[in-house]
């Protein structure tokens, strides 16, 4: 009996190998001219809650209290790398992601090569090409007069704003309409003619699993940035201390802490 | 034989372009004594419709919040596009801003906008003034919205773009177009330069030449500007503009501000980025004695010991009698650009 049940056990091993292998080679096969969607989702947080706008309060490394209203960034040249060490690029992609308009969480990127990819680039703002770029090429969410209210562009120092994070907090002084608000505006290309601060940002993440690109799949890397590490990185934000910044100096300390905020929480390959 | 018949035939092709291109020739060519624009024409061919379109928005308060401020509010064409009598432009609200409204001409040889140079693309330009809290207080596209509700603006953009749809670029290239043909190259200096017959008095020669000496290292070529960026020796007061350093941030551009050109310079008044001098003769004044040693002052105003420049009464009267000859009257009434 003994021996018997030992076989049987031995039967099953075999049988779930043998089915886990069947099941690795159902994945389709890469064909040369084959293409899909890849999309990128942008869960954006506040440490472990997710972030609500306006509503709710959190606080950061610092211990102050504060809201968000308007939690807004670009994301441009977007790159994959293969597994064997072959990058794609995604030029002339300029995504604006906007936390108080659900549609823009999800960006996504067509024509993608049927590959395995292991590795995400991307930046936190627009190129400085772009940036000087003609008129005519300022479309979709680069044209300067598609904004409204949420503007993302400095008229008085010609320029995209990277990052806006807009908010209050007790520790803020009140403006003219009796708000203790915070705005702080993230921008500067580098300059035109001029050096000038260059808050351009770059991040590069391993994918914890690989992104499988096929004809019939279109995968999805689900991405989580942490809002608290804008206020608590390399540099320690204080809002007491820092709570307007409309200009590229005052903002490099803290684009080299939101250059930290985003993981890559898991791939979905469906 | 054989040379003369390509030689027609050359001059035969010559004058049919000509024709073909005589309406954008005549709202915009480069005046014979000026290098090339920087203003990259191809991207934004000016056409008539174009100019039209351009002047009707130049002039419209529909770019303001509340409907009263318009560009030419601050940008008035007898004073060579200024703000006539102000030294700071006031705007929306009769609110002040904290610099003196530069004058609008040439502008397709400028490669930087404002006295700081924060826009360096013309087309970009609108932008500002209309966004500014203190001057029209407006979103761009809240001003396009408002177009595209008028009986007037869609027929317009049609003609000039070919559809009636308003779109941001469309809007800024159609000023463009307009502000380019503001060109003023056709003083009694340029008339001299050129040589089309006009004498200039000993006076006024004088003047030259002492400007060449003193003032052109700055004030250069047939623009009068090097377009660099210098702090003068104002005495900073005020609003203690910082100028250059809002747009590099770098200490060594505190204070300084772009040189300007000086083409009719004798009716832009008030000068300086905050208009703090209401005649020439403050000016002049002030480069010969008023100079002060502030951080980052230019050392062409700091030789050898002596701020400023060396220049007596009489030399500083020539200079001005120079200046007037800057003066273009043909642009400052010219009909193409009044508002009908």
């Amino acid at each position: 009996m003994k021996r018997h049940t030992a076989f049987l056990a031995y039967i099953f091993f075999a049988l779930t190998f043998t089915l886990t292998a069947c099941k690795k080679d159902e994945v389709e096969p890469v064909g040369a001219n084959d293409k899909n969607n890849l999309t990128l989702e942008f869960d954006n947080r506040a440490g472990a809650q997710k972030l609500a706008l306006a509503t709710t309060s959190y606080k950061n490394g610092s211990g102050e209290e504060f809201t968000v209203t308007t939690f807004n960034y670009f994301i441009s040249n977007v790159a994959l790398k293969k597994s064997d060490g072959t990058i794609v690029k995604f030029p002339n992609q300029y995504f604006l992601i906007r936390q108080a308009d659900e549609k823009t969480l999800t960006p996504v990127l067509k024509d993608v090569p049927a590959g395995d990819y292991k590795e995400i680039t991307f930046l936190i703002g627009v190129d400085s090409t772009k940036s000087v770029s003609n008129i005519a090429e300022r479309t979709g969410v680069l044209d300067e007069t598609s904004y409204g209210t949420d503007n993302m562009y400095w008229a008085w120092n010609s320029g995209y704003i990277f990052l806006k994070f807009e908010g209050t907090s007790p520790v803020a002084p009140a403006n003219s309409a009796g708000v203790k608000a915070f705005q702080l505006h993230i921008g500067g290309f580098g300059g035109r003619t001029a050096v000038t601060p260059n808050n351009l940002r770059t991040v590069t993440l391993s994918l914890p699993q690989q992104a499988t690109v096929r004809k019939s799949i279109a995968p999805t890397i689900h991405l989580v940035s942490d809002i608290t590490r804008v206020f608590d990185g390399v540099n320690k934000i204080s809002l007491s201390a820092t709570n307007m910044v409309h200009n590229p100096k005052d903002a490099s300390p803290i684009a080299d802490n939101y250059k930290n905020m985003f993981i890559v929480d898991h791939v979905h390959n469906d | 034989m054989k040379k003369l018949i390509c030689i027609s035939i050359a001059l035969l092709t010559i004058a049919c372009s000509k024709t073909e291109q005589a309406k954008p020739e005549s709202l915009f060519s480069i005046p014979a004594n000026f290098p090339q624009p920087v203003y990259d024409l191809k991207k934004n061919p000016i056409s008539s419709d174009g100019f039209e379109l351009g002047k009707a928005l130049f002039y419209d308060g529909i770019l303001s919040k509340d409907g009263t401020i318009s560009c030419a509010e601050c940008h008035s064409q007898p004073y060579g596009f200024t703000h006539h009598g102000h030294d700071l432009s006031h705007g929306i609200n009769n609110l002040k801003g904290v610099r003196n409204s530069l004058p609008l001409q040439n502008l397709a040889w400028e490669s930087e906008f404002f006295w700081d140079g924060g826009v360096g693309d013309l087309d970009f330009v609108p932008i500002a003034p209309i966004e500014n809290p203190v001057e029209m207080d407006e979103s761009t596209g809240n001003v396009l919205e408002k177009l595209r509700k008028t009986q007037r603006y869609p027929p317009m953009f049609k003609k000039a773009f070919g559809s009636e749809e308003i779109t941001g670029a469309k809007f800024l290239q159609a000023l463009s177009q307009f502000m380019i043909t503001l060109v003023s190259a056709n003083s009694r200096y340029d008339q001299y330069i050129r040589n089309e017959g006009e004498v200039l008095t000993k006076e006024e020669l004088e003047g030259m030449a002492l400007f060449r000496q003193k003032c052109s290292s700055c004030h250069a070529g047939e623009l009068f500007t090097d377009k660099s960026y210098r702090n003068n020796g104002l005495t900073i007061q005020g609003s203690m503009d910082v100028g250059r350093y809002r747009i590099t941030e770098n200490d060594k551009d505190k204070y300084k501000f772009r040189v300007p050109g000086l083409r009719n310079v004798a009716v832009t008044l008030p000068y300086m980025h905050d208009g703090r001098f209401y005649t020439l003769e403050a000016v002049l004044e002030h480069y010969a004695e008023g100079v002060q040693n502030t951080v980052n002052l230019d050392p062409l105003l700091n030789q050898n010991g002596k701020r400023g420049i060396q220049l007596s009464k009489e030399e500083q009267s020539r200079i001005i009698a120079f200046l007037k000859t800057l003066t273009d009257e043909t642009f400052l009434k010219d009909k193409r650009f009044i508002n009908q």
